[in-house]
């Protein structure tokens, strides 16, 4: 299932200058003494070389001298390997020699470093004092401390009006309107600040925003991809499963509980039962175990994935990668194949975590009431008689074709019409109207969910070599990263609950240090640690570790509240700084990693187009529900495999819903949202990018998109006076009223042109697509 | 190679258009022959038993089981054992003084047999076309690596200010869709940048209907007023900068792109040259004149495709397989050899590389239309051996490449697997594939995974 980016073969045991000798055997000896143990020799496990194969054991630890691994490799007996003329290279030799005296152990040698900065459990650091008085709360004695050991001091406060539109677009990913602005202008009152904060995180846009980022770090998607690109018709219910869980606060270690084992945290059964409305208790569970959804959504090959085996594998490799990725912030990708080249995990590890998924699988499950069953059940009568009805048709088809092929005179182009009679034209139609009504009568089928469920039976977890499904080696039955903290014994039919637990223990580390930091780069732009999903040693070190150590304790202690870190991190000085560059830090840090100022965005993909929707005032505020599928122009569709596969949503009101709700099509992303960086959900995505391209100018100066959204808000502006139509337009777009000399610009412009043109425009602006 | 992945991406960020830059001291091009590429894409996958790789056995054995010896291979359709040997139907000649052997699908082809080096011994193990797709475009199966021609030209840059660097001319819906184009975990930069048939070649590059040009440029100009305003205390931040620059650059590009799919200005000769007046050979004749304006104008790679999941067919030919293929090889074969010809006579051939092939080659048994799409007369996907040829861009002509086994099963001789096609081409562009690299998750990542060798190249050229 898992199309994430991993490796077919071994960096490390190719690449030359290998550095460990599990790296070097499997480069070199297990072709001949991995699966097809010649001379009965097995060396994909040590216990498998101890055991040896005709010529004895392979292995004695702790002795290289007397290990005839050691003295095949250095060729000077009879027995002398790898055979032909490419001997180990002097240092290969030292190395598997040195790797025998240690022990022989398989794992890799960074193994034992559970030193890590990540890896040890966060701690409160000492507040230090603030002199200067900017500090608003602890973060910014933090942060202010940090500042000064780089020499560096927070920039001026933004303006009110800047800081109403960033916020707005922190937490809803849209523009504010010009009633907000006008009610924030005149509150002077004390606290009008976190009065803002506290109504913005009210309102259910909240969810939409901060699920979207979810989404993107959980490689969320509709289909499969790949030539299949099979159609999750529930996938939605875990965005909305997603946005709802913002939108309620839901601490969030119960959160990640959720979506690893709902089911098993807190059981209860999916037997049917009520008579036309599920039973309050089920409505419950169900809503959290629409969390597990996650595990339903992934990149599948389906026409390729053919074998029990083969499907189990790429699904648990998939489950391991999304769930490092997104809970623990590390990547294991690399440890499907071969230990992991610089983090501490061995590939041991990776199928170790697998084995926690070995008792699940992916299942539909009616989500209705027995009667909603029976509802849909007993009217299936109506879709035989659309079968029936359809069968016909093509038993009348197929007799055309076959006399047509008979024809000499007239040969038929396989790809031409079909030479009806004008009797068989009105059967045609007849049959068609009628296969039409009866699928009009049809019963709409029930509402489904995908959920992990326990599986038939447990499968057999063993580590893949080279990552290949059927290149079984040694079996693993599930256990935690050794490098990590322990975790609690594992029962047989609850493993995932053991995982969750595991993850979400009081002494992680990680958890709440990787979503502090996701938090943290959802309003700074960039987190405290630069590799969100990467805290390994190919991660970038936190910029300020006591702050994010702060940050991460506090988060534990306001009980996971996503809502709590937003308002401590809003109601902070240091959020309310100026993006504007101050010219002594400017030298120390040009590129302010360490947050003396405030990024300068660009909007993301999603929140461009819903900027130009709201300005425009057509944004639909519907939330939810199946996927949108937005029009797309034959131009903007070519590539696309079958444009079946795109069903555009027929009321044209549903074209205008949030971005969050369109379709994300794993082999075609909508080429306006994919011109703005909008990413390729194959893999987890931990931070957007931000690259300027000219087919942004393109999509935003001509695409019909923009033009009907011009359109539509010049119409709502229509009936004002040019001033004023010139200010609204400002205010919707922008988030300010016009200087003088832009006021003149602008009316000038209008003058010229029509509103129209003035409204697109300003969906050109920098300003527009940039927040300060 | 270590360059410093941040002093890149702010640089990248800030260059926003950045044409030509790309060519980084450490990444710095050998200076080689090829300067661009045109990769004739023939989707489906062409049958090589049809076409450049003659099998004689085949028609001895045809109806018969596979003897014993060629052993099992999986396909995706049929099953191999179970499925009897399907002869050719094609005849082979030889051509040019270099003797190549190609069937009769391609006469005109033929005549340039001296300018190809055909290469018989192709593989890999994707026998799914998306699988398939992705190894020939992407070097990896899966989704989420860049394209071919993305690595080239974040390697090479453009040398074209008012067009896309990578350049991709389809028929219609691809298999997998547009991620064998897609510049992956790469800045959205490098992405192929798909051109239409028709007057408005590029998505959104022509105005609204209802606006004069004059309109426009009063619209572009009142823009980078406003924007250069907003600049002005923003002076540091090299983006802002970077997206006025990108408004030339649309505004060029939508200026460009009418008179570059205008190929009526083309003579007639030439016209005729890629059949482009004739029913059969004009729709993949004008794309692959388009091609031929696209490398003149500086573009880096153009990649044509024949074949589609929405138009007229494929080279897929599960059913009917010989007579898919006389129907589809007689739409591009002229167009192709115009090319060739065109390239040639504009003194163009000796720098552009010049790649014909597609995800696969066709099985030596038959089909059987077990997935109901096929037939007696089809074949399946045979990824283990098939043909591809290059010419120009520095490639010695005539040779003949690797050899399949007696069938056309496997690649037996000089196996040519994609990495190793990768790394040539990357090579006679003057890239080291080695070097070549980009950070992403914690890894440098390579079109050629931790594979790949050269040795093509040496030989080709």
């Amino acid at each position: 299932m898992s199309a994430r980016v991993w490796l077919i073969f071994i960096i490390a045991a190719l690449a030359p200058g290998q550095t460990t000798a599990p790296a070097i055997l499997e480069a070199k000896c297990l072709a001949c003494h991995g699966a097809a143990k010649m001379s009965d020799l097995d060396m994909r496990t040590r216990a498998a070389m101890l055991k040896g194969g005709t010529r004895g054991a392979a292995l004695v630890p702790g002795k290289a001298g007397e290990s005839l691994l050691y003295q095949a490799v250095r060729r000077e007996g009879k027995l002398q390997m790898p055979p032909g003329s490419q001997p180990l290279t002097a240092e290969e030799i030292a190395i598997i020699g040195k790797w025998i005296d240690g022990g022989a152990n398989m794992d890799s040698a960074a193994h034992q470093e559970s030193n890590w900065w990540s890896f040890r459990p966060p701690k409160k650091p000492p507040i230090p004092n603030d002199e200067t008085g900017w500090a608003s709360n602890d973060l910014d004695r933090l942060l202010a401390a940090g500042l000064r050991k780089q020499g560096l001091r927070p920039a001026p406060p933004a303006d009110k009006l800047t800081l109403l539109r960033r916020a707005t677009f922190d937490l809803h990913g849209l523009p504010p309107a010009p009633e907000q602005i006008d009610a924030f202008g005149k509150d002077n009152a004390p606290g009008a600040w976190e009065r803002l904060i506290d109504s913005l995180l009210a309102s259910p846009a909240y969810g939409e925003r901060w699920g979207r980022h979810w989404l993107d770090v959980v490689r969320y998607a509709d289909t499969g991809g790949y030539e299949t690109d099979v159609y999750f018709a529930n996938a939605w219910r875990y965005r909305d499963y997603a946005i709802g869980s913002f939108n309620q606060d839901k601490p969030y270690n119960i959160f990640v509980q959720e979506q690893i084992a709902a089911d098993e945290i807190w059981p209860d059964d999916l037997e049917l039962e009520g008579s036309y409305e599920l039973p309050e208790r089920k409505r419950i569970n169900l809503a959290k175990r629409i969390g597990t959804g996650l595990y339903t959504i992934g990149p599948m090959a389906a026409e390729y994935t053919f074998f029990g085996d083969q499907y189990r594998a790429e699904w648990q490799a998939d489950a391991v990668e999304t769930t490092g990725s997104a809970f623990l912030g590390l990547s294991f990708n690399c440890a499907r194949c071969h230990d992991h080249k610089f983090d501490p995990i061995p590939q041991r590890d990776y199928y170790r975590l697998a084995a926690f998924f070995a008792t699940s699988e992916d299942r539909e499950v009616p989500i209705v009431s027995r009667m909603g069953i029976y509802e849909y059940t007993r009217y299936q009568t109506r879709l035989r008689i659309a079968e029936d009805l359809k069968a016909e048709l093509a038993r009348l088809e197929g007799e055309v074709r076959k006399r047509a092929a008979s024809d000499r005179k007239n040969p038929q182009r396989e790809d031409g019409p079909l030479p009806f009679t004008p009797e068989e034209k009105d059967r045609r139609e007849t049959l068609l109207r009628k296969i039409g009504e009866a699928f009009y009568k049809a019963p709409k089928p029930y509402a489904t969910a995908n959920l992990l469920v326990p599986s038939e039976r447990v499968h057999d977890t063993h580590v893949l070599v080279r990552g290949e499904w059927a290149q079984k080696s040694e079996k693993v039955t599930p256990g935690y990263p050794a490098v990590l903290n322990a975790g609690g014994a594992v029962e047989e039919t609850q493993r995932r609950k053991a995982l969750a637990q595991w993850i979400t223990s009081a002494d992680q580390p990680l958890l709440a240090r990787v979503m502090v930091n996701r938090i943290w780069q959802g309003h700074f732009g960039q987190g405290l640690v630069a590799t969100p999903n990467d805290f390994g040693r190919q991660g970038e070190l936190p910029v300020h570790p006591e702050l994010l150590d702060w940050l991460a304790v506090r988060f534990r202690e306001e009980g996971y509240s996503i809502k709590q870190m937003h308002r401590l991190i809003m109601q902070s000085a240091a959020y309310r700084m100026s993006s504007m560059a101050v010219e002594a830090n400017q030298k120390i840090d040009p590129r302010n990693q360490y947050f003396w100022r405030m990024n300068r965005r660009r909007l993301e993909a999603e929140a461009v187009r819903d900027a130009v929707l709201a300005a425009s005032g057509t944004l639909n505020r519907e939330a939810g529900g199946p996927a949108v599928v937005v029009p797309l122009s034959q131009e903007e569709r070519l590539g696309m495999r079958d444009a079946s596969q795109w069903p555009v949503s027929p009321d044209p009101a549903e074209h205008a819903r949030r971005s969050v709700y369109l379709l994300v099509k794993r082999s075609f992303r909508l080429p306006m949202l994919e011109a703005f960086d909008a990413p390729d959900p194959a893999q987890s995505c931990a931070r957007r990018e931000e690259w300027t391209v000219a087919p942004q100018a393109l999509a935003l100066m001509n695409s019909a998109f923009t033009s009907t959204q011009a359109d539509a808000m010049a119409a709502s502006l229509r009936g004002l006076s040019p001033g004023e139509q010139v200010l609204q337009a400002f205010l919707r777009t922008l988030g300010r009223r016009p200087t003088e000399e832009e006021r003149a610009k602008a009316l000038a412009f209008v003058e010229r042109n029509k509103l129209e043109r003035f409204c697109l425009l300003l969906f050109n602006l920098s300003e527009f697509v940039y927040v300060d | 190679m270590s360059i410093d992945l941040n002093s890149r991406r702010a640089f990248l960020k800030g260059s926003g258009l950045g044409f030509g830059w790309m060519a980084l001291q450490s990444l710095q091009a050998a200076a080689r022959p090829a300067k661009r590429v045109i990769f004739l894409f023939m989707h489906g996958g062409p049958s090589h038993i049809e076409t450049f790789d003659p099998k004689p056995l085949l028609n001895k054995l045809h109806g018969q089981p596979v003897p014993e010896s060629f052993g099992d291979v999986q396909l995706q359709f049929s099953k191999f054992r179970e499925s009897p040997i399907l002869g050719c139907k094609r005849s082979f000649a030889r051509h040019g003084k270099s003797g190549h052997e190609i069937s009769d699908l391609f006469p005109h082809t033929a005549r340039h047999a001296d300018k190809l080096a055909v290469i018989r011994s192709m593989h890999h193990d994707g026998f799914t076309h998306t699988a398939a797709l992705n190894w020939l475009n992407n070097g990896w199966p899966r989704l989420g690596r860049p394209s071919l021609g993305s690595w080239i030209v974040y390697g090479l840059g453009s040398e074209s200010d008012s067009l896309p660097a990578f350049v991709v001319l389809l028929e219609g819906g691809i298999k997998s869709g547009p991620p064998v184009y897609s510049s992956g975990f790469l800045p959205a930069k490098y992405q192929g940048t798909v051109l239409r048939n028709g007057p408005a070649p590029v998505l959104n590059a022509r105005r609204p209907v209802a606006m004069t040009e004059a309109e426009q440029r009063e619209l572009f100009d009142t823009a980078r007023w406003f924007n250069e305003r907003h600049m002005e205390p923003r002076s540091d931040d090299t983006a802002l900068a970077a997206r006025i620059a990108s408004y030339e650059l649309a505004f060029r590009m939508q200026m460009a792109a009418p008179e570059l799919a205008d190929l009526s200005k083309e003579t007639a000769a030439t016209r005729a040259l890629y059949g482009i007046d004739v029913e059969g050979t004009s729709d993949f004749g004008s794309r692959c004149l388009l091609a031929r304006r696209l490398v003149e104008r500086g573009v880096r790679f153009v990649q044509v495709w024949s074949g589609s999941t929405t138009g007229t067919s494929d080279w897929d030919g599960h059913k009917q397989c010989d007579t898919n293929h006389v129907q589809i090889a007689a739409r591009v074969d002229k167009p192709v050899a115009g090319l060739l010809a065109d390239l040639e006579s504009r003194g163009l051939l000796k720098d552009t590389l010049v790649i014909w092939g597609g995800e696969f080659g066709r099985t030596p048994t038959s089909d059987g239309g077990m997935n109901g799409g096929g037939d007696s007369l089809g074949r399946d996907h045979n990824p283990y051996g098939f043909s591809i040829w290059m010419a120009g861009g520095g490639v010695r002509g005539g040779q003949l490449i690797g050899r399949t086994d007696e069938i056309g099963l496997r690649a037996v001789e000089h196996p040519v697997h994609v990495h190793d096609l990768h790394a040539s081409i990357l090579h006679m562009m003057g890239l080291d594939h080695e070097k070549l690299t980009y950070s992403f998750q914690g890894r440098d990542f390579r079109l050629t995974d931790v594979h790949g060798s050269t040795e093509l190249a040496r030989k080709l050229t």
